[in-house]
């Protein structure tokens, strides 16, 4: 507290015990509670000083709390505590286990502490949190609550007018907010990032072909259905095995080293041209769009590790994130086959324009590689 | 990009970067997302101590606190303890004294009140800076109490409060007041005061102290009020730049160790010298009480003394508490160690401009004067110095005298 100038007129003065100089700093009545584990776990600190207004810590009354009288007054401050506190959810009131008992200090001393595993009928996490520690004593003493999601913490402070706390965590950024932030950023990430779009790119150009490369013409054209169906096989291929990648990497399953898996995502771009013209590969763009798809699933995860550093909830940011990238791929051949398979049709295209387009990605894939290679 | 205090020559720099702001503590429990780093050690608790002596003192326990909450239907008896516990607490910066007092004043049914423990909620709230409510009880007793005692004390604490608020206006009438019902050296210093801050410093000192060697000549006053008309010139006189604040100052610390008040008067104008051993003379054994320790950090920091290090840090703890509980007693104290020792000056901005809208004493004002120049805002500067030009005040502490 700041200090305050003031006064009483010597008419109005009582007889004043000396304040004690007592060492230990000052300052409000403060309990502290950390819930976390789900959470499933408390760990509470009450100040001793304060324990001395609800137990008998001083039991000799020499105003001195030895470490033998706080163990000897345990069970009465532990009871003391627990029965201030009230965890529940729809399932009715936990109880709590304690796990460890003794002290801790904070900047005005020393406190008694104690953590404690939240046991609620149903087993799940509780919901809601009464607090009514000492408030009859210090009507300016707080509960200050620290509330740890997945690396995420959060703060309150409980006061006589404020005893309870919602722990469903509804005021804090929910999970449908993370979501949708991760599906908007794996949207930019596929958009801005050019190598996938390349890749892409060469993924479904067999596929805008009146006539597949590796077949002898038969005189007609192949249908749409067809090919339709062809290019799904690729996207989905391509999909399925960046999903599972990603979650491997982003869950710290797998980890590859990021130059790596930059220059194999660069080569995988200029090979997969490659193979449009000379199928060195196979002839089953599925099995490529699926391999290479593994690659590419890394590379994402590296974005997203850079986002997700401090967010709770990675499952969830992690199947927006996925979604996002799908959803750009699928905008992305919704504005973009329609094109392809239109000049499909044209010789112009079949004869200059592919061969061309093949050429200049592998030479961007090579360049890339050359760039990102970490050898140079 | 960082900013450092007191650009030379006046000058601004521009440093200006997101404010942020605490919501305040009413009622609900809130929420703060906890991503600065300032926050991030409470986060991780330090472990649990399982293998603790028998044979250790863990804690001190203060005197009275048990007797606090013995029930009584005597409001002589509550108000009496009620006004030890406030003195307590003026006399060790501990605010867990404010909080039995709160207690004690809670159990008091509104339509019970007494004038008496009426006047000593005013006060209660003051130290807990809800200043409107404590004036609406001092203005209460002074219109309608028929305790003659009780209305000359809620002069002179309203009189106090208007003068800590710098409505001066105001507090001259509260001091005219108090003084044809309780003339002496206190009436004179709460004038004194008065005319320091809104016209001529030096005449005010001069007038005082010739009142103060006058009741001393003619009868001892009591020593109460001796003391408080000492305090009142050790202000003035710092205010005018005399070199006389230190000796009068010096004499209420004697007398009173425990005035709290003075004794951070004392060490401000020994650390604005660079006088730091008697900084730190003045401050050893007042580690508790955030003024002067934040006012000995900032003379060990400037000193290099080797304890700096550790002093800082306990203070980051304590400060980073008090923001997690939401209250702002502390704004004036976080500030200037915002300011002085963590250079952050946006956020020593942010919180002086808060305190000065409660409390314009002059080291408010100096202080808020000093963060508006470290962060180069040129507004809030502006808007002080007019506020200063309006009531005629200056200071030989403000930044301005230095350049």
């Amino acid at each position: 507290m700041t200090v305050t100038r003031g006064i009483w007129l010597a008419l109005l003065t009582v007889t004043l015990v000396s304040a004690s100089g007592m060492a230990a700093a000052h300052k409000a009545s403060d309990s502290f509670l950390y819930l976390d584990n789900g959470p499933t776990e408390l760990r509470i600190d009450v100040a001793l000083r304060d324990l001395a207004l609800l137990t008998s810590i001083d039991r000799n009354g020499d105003r001195q709390v030895s470490g033998q009288e706080l163990r000897q007054a345990r069970p009465e401050i532990t009871r003391t505590v627990e029965s201030a506190l009230n965890f529940s959810n729809s399932s009715g009131n936990c109880d709590l286990a304690g796990k460890k008992w003794g002290i801790s200090e904070h900047s005005d001393g020393f406190y008694s502490a104690a953590r404690y595993a939240i046991q609620c009928p149903d087993g799940g996490p509780p919901r809601a949190l009464e607090y009514n520690l000492l408030f009859e004593q210090d009507a300016l003493h707080r509960g200050l609550v620290s509330l740890d999601y997945d690396g995420q913490t959060r703060l309150a402070a409980l006061g006589p007018d404020s005893r309870t706390l919602d722990l469903t965590g509804t005021e804090n950024p929910g999970y449908f907010s993370v979501f949708a932030t991760f599906v908007y950023q794996g949207v930019i990430h596929l958009l801005i990032g050019l190598d996938h779009i390349l890749f892409l790119l060469v993924l479904i150009i067999p596929a805008t072909l009146s006539f597949p490369k590796n077949q002898v013409p038969s005189g007609r054209s192949r249908a749409l259905r067809g090919r339709l169906l062809e290019l799904a096989g690729i996207i989905t291929a391509f999909t399925a095995a960046h999903s599972i990648t990603l979650a491997l990497a982003a869950l710290d399953i797998v980890s590859l080293p990021i130059a790596w898996v930059e220059t194999v995502i660069a080569l995988s771009i200029g090979l997969a041209a490659l193979n449009v013209a000379w199928p060195i590969l196979g002839h089953k763009t599925w099995k490529l769009a699926f391999g290479f798809g593994l690659v590419h699933g890394f590379g994402f995860a590296s974005v997203l590790g850079d986002l997700t550093s401090g967010v709770s909830g990675l499952a969830v940011a992690l199947a927006g994130f996925n979604l996002g990238v799908e959803l750009g791929q699928l905008a992305l051949l919704v504005v973009g086959f329609p094109v392809l398979y239109y000049l499909g049709k044209k010789r112009v295209y079949q004869k200059g324009g592919v061969p061309v387009m093949l050429a200049a990605i592998g030479a961007i894939s090579l360049f890339w590689v050359v760039q990102r290679a970490p050898l140079f | 990009m960082t900013c450092f205090n007191k650009p030379p020559g006046g000058r601004f720099s521009r440093c200006l970067g997101p404010v942020f702001s605490l919501p305040a503590l009413r009622g609900r429990p809130f929420w703060l997302i906890a991503t600065f780093a300032a926050f991030q050690a409470q986060a991780a608790p330090d472990p649990i101590i399982t293998d603790f002596g028998v044979d250790q003192i863990l804690t001190e326990l203060p005197r009275s606190a048990a007797e606090v909450f013995r029930e009584t239907d005597s409001p002589e008896e509550a108000g009496d303890r009620l006004q030890i516990l406030i003195t307590q607490a003026r006399a060790s910066g501990d605010p867990r004294y404010l909080g039995y007092a709160q207690t004690l004043v809670n159990r008091w049914p509104e339509e019970q009140l007494t004038d008496r423990l009426r006047v000593l909620r005013a006060t209660l709230r003051q130290s807990l800076h809800q200043f409107d409510s404590a004036r609406s009880d001092l203005e209460r007793v002074i219109s309608t109490s028929s305790d003659t005692q009780q209305r000359i004390q809620a002069r002179l604490t309203l009189a106090n409060l208007e003068l800590v608020q710098g409505r001066y206006k105001e507090a001259e009438q509260h001091c005219r007041a108090f003084q044809s019902g309780y003339p002496g050296l206190i009436a004179q210093s709460c004038l004194a005061s008065l005319q320091a801050r809104t016209a001529d410093p030096e005449t005010a000192y001069r007038n005082l102290a010739s009142q103060l060697a006058d009741s001393i000549d003619r009868q001892p006053a009591d020593s109460t009020s001796r003391l408080w008309a000492e305090g009142t010139l050790g202000n003035i006189a710092a205010q005018a730049g005399l070199p006389e604040a230190k000796v009068h100052w010096q004499r209420v610390v004697k007398a009173t160790p425990n005035d709290l008040y003075v004794r951070a008067q004392l060490a401000d104008w020994h650390l604005e010298r660079g006088h730091f051993e008697q900084v730190l003379r003045l401050t050893q054994g007042f580690d508790a009480v955030d003024t002067l320790a934040v006012v000995r950090a900032i003379a060990m920091e400037r000193m290099g003394h080797p304890g700096s290090n550790e002093l800082n840090s306990r203070l980051r703890q304590r400060f980073e508490e008090a923001r997690w509980r939401g209250a702002l007693l502390h704004a004036r104290d976080v500030a200037r160690f915002e300011l002085d020792i963590e250079n952050q000056t946006e956020e020593a901005l942010r919180l002086a401009t808060k305190n000065w809208e409660s409390q314009r004493e002059p080291l408010d004002t100096r202080l808020l004067l000093r963060s508006a120049l470290a962060a180069g805002d040129k507004v809030q500067y502006q808007r002080v110095r007019d506020w200063l030009n309006e009531q005629g005040q200056s200071d030989a502490r403000y930044p301005e005298f230095k350049q």
